[in-house]
């Protein structure tokens, strides 16, 4: 791993189209603004981290859990159709 | 052409009912082509099979279902695409699903993934699983929750106290 020290209000360019700008740093906390091309998807590693999680559990599902959920559901839809 | 798959055994399908999806779902990048499959009729929820590993399947379901006033921003993942934006109308044609996770033996704590969202363009069948970094939507929403509570769309996180 590459390890730099910057100040606020420097940058750091990545091949020819990507800068982060280091925009201010406040304590424990560093404001940093990216420029990058539309198709460079940026987010926040813990939200990737939480959507990829997801999708490993949710990869394991088997027939039998989905046939509990579908009746569960129709239970409710039921239930909700009669209150209304 | 006919794909081999653990759930379903062997299936047969045409190509125009493959969805490409160049980078595949999250955290499963050699997986890049998909079908739907029915479950059952008058179930909300499909199975979203891989033809490149016969183990991937996830359910998916509609989200505006249980949050009808979903409302995930897909312009950055149109972008990203290189999908041609045709007029205005466009992004209602692009079809959205979420995945749902269903604990095991405890149907109604199944959870729906509203801030990855799997979005299609039915155009093209391409796919792409979209990040919504800063929508304000969980990735565990509790789904049976959603269509009970009269106050549909809240955001569950603060209910459930996850």
């Amino acid at each position: 791993m590459l390890i730099l020290t910057r100040k606020s209000g420097e940058q750091i360019a990545i091949g020819d189209d990507i800068v982060i700008n280091f925009l201010e740093i406040k304590g424990t906390q560093v404001k940093v603004g990216i420029e990058a091309p539309r198709h460079i998807t940026v987010h926040r590693q813990e939200v990737y981290e939480r959507v990829r999680e997801e999708n490993m559990a949710a990869a394991s599902m088997t027939a039998t859990e989905l046939s509990l959920a579908s009746e569960f559901y129709s239970h409710i839809n039921t239930r909700k159709e009669e209150e209304t | 052409m006919k794909i081999k798959t653990t759930r379903f055994g062997e299936i047969t399908l045409n190509d125009d009912q493959v969805i490409h999806m160049p980078h595949g779902m999250l955290g499963f990048p050699d997986s890049q082509r998909f079908v739907i499959i029915q479950n059952k009729e008058n179930s909300p929820f499909l199975w979203y099979q891989s033809l490149d590993d016969p183990d991937l399947a996830f359910v998916i379901t509609n989200p505006y279902l249980f949050m009808p006033d979903y409302n995930p921003q897909l312009k950055d993942g149109v972008t990203q695409m290189n999908w041609q934006m045709d007029g205005k109308g466009f992004l209602k044609t692009l079809e959205v699903y979420v995945v749902v996770n269903i604990p095991r033996g405890a149907p109604e704590k199944m959870t729906g993934n509203f801030m990855g969202p799997l979005v299609i363009n039915p155009l093209c069948r391409q796919g792409l699983q979209v990040i919504l970094s800063d929508g304000g939507y969980f990735h565990k929403t509790h789904l049976i929750f959603q269509m009970t509570e009269k106050g549909q769309g809240e955001d569950s996180e603060d209910k459930v106290g996850v």
